[in-house]
């Protein structure tokens, strides 16, 4: 098996806590903090700590807002994290066709 | 994560990992449970006042039945937009668009139907007695089974059970349809199939889902 799609996978994306949050933008404009976290059962604090690493990362874009007068979170993906999410899941896909040996 | 490389599936599921929370982010997530009950409450209701009033003239038939799903759908909005205030969340979400996207175009066709029959009753062909019983033995039968194809077409972006409540709609409407009226009046038919759809049905699948949601779901 070439070893090489493996070693080019995204280190930011490949991991078990970001992964699904990119996941999740991939599929929705935008989500709100609640949204993420309840769908995916994570702490606050610990989705924290991932979304602030994506945004790094410039993977996503932060806005926060008020709405009713408390305060909204809400993430997107950015056109940088959505090449990097396209690029990771096709390294995948070529990963899953060399062990497949199609 | 090297040790990861050697594993042969785990590509294949990761790829089947993202590809779940794509679909399972794109479900509308809204308790329903008060939403069925209320538009069953006031459906169950409406039935009966239909029938002891009585509004027994077909037009004032479709104008008493759409004025009744516009306060049920004012009522259910407003639930809606309470819940996602309470979690301060978007109203107008990507699932919530998709869940009318999918329902629009049956309850177009319901509309469009009511509209149409409703002009040919105020028309010249206002006393055709054929115009009367479309009214009040068809009418009834198809809003029940377009509304049942709305809610399947819906049910895929939507949680538990939906889908199957939108079969169950269609099925009823269908057998309901094949029944016939027993020899009742009209409009007594009329008001009792759509007491039995849009009152029973939703009460029914209301009382299923306060029976099984989460208890942070609810209202």
């Amino acid at each position: 098996m070439n070893p090489e799609p493996f070693l080019q996978l995204d280190r930011v994306i490949h991991e078990k806590g970001r992964l699904p949050i990119v996941s999740l933008l991939a599929a929705n404009a935008e989500l709100s903090f609640t949204e993420i976290r309840d769908l995916l059962q994570m702490t606050d604090g610990n989705l924290s700590v991932h979304l602030r690493t994506l945004q790094e990362a410039g993977y996503i874009a932060i806005t926060k807002t008020y709405r009713q007068r408390r305060p909204l979170t809400t993430c997107a993906l950015t056109p940088a994290g959505r090449e990097a999410f396209t690029r990771y899941v096709g390294l995948l896909e070529e990963i899953v066709r060399q062990t497949r040996g199609v | 994560m090297q040790s990861e490389s050697m594993e042969p599936n785990w590509a294949a599921d990761h790829l089947q990992v993202i590809r779940t929370l794509m679909e399972r982010s794109a479900v509308y997530r809204r308790a329903l449970a008060p939403m069925m009950l209320w538009a069953g409450a006031l459906g169950t209701a409406a039935g009966a006042a239909g029938l002891l009033w009585p509004v027994d003239h077909p037009v004032r038939f479709i104008l008493f039945w759409l004025a009744i799903a516009l306060v049920t759908m004012t009522g259910s909005f407003l639930m809606v937009r309470r819940q996602a205030l309470r979690e301060a969340e978007p109203f107008w979400s990507p699932p919530a668009r998709r869940v009318v996207r999918a329902a629009a175009p049956a309850a177009a066709c319901g509309l469009g139907l009511a509209l149409v029959i409703g002009a040919h009753l105020l028309g010249e062909a206002g006393d055709s007695s054929l115009w009367r019983l479309m009214t009040f033995q068809m009418l009834p039968v198809i809003w029940a089974g377009l509304y049942g194809c709305g809610m399947h077409a819906a049910g895929f972006f939507m949680p538990r059970g939906m889908r199957w409540f939108g079969t169950g709609m269609v099925a009823v409407a269908l057998v309901l349809l094949a029944a016939g009226n027993p020899g009742l009046e009209p409009f007594q038919w009329g008001h009792g199939v759509m007491a039995i759809c849009f009152g029973l049905l939703h009460l029914g699948y209301g009382a299923y889902l306060v029976s099984t949601e989460r208890p942070h779901a609810a209202l």
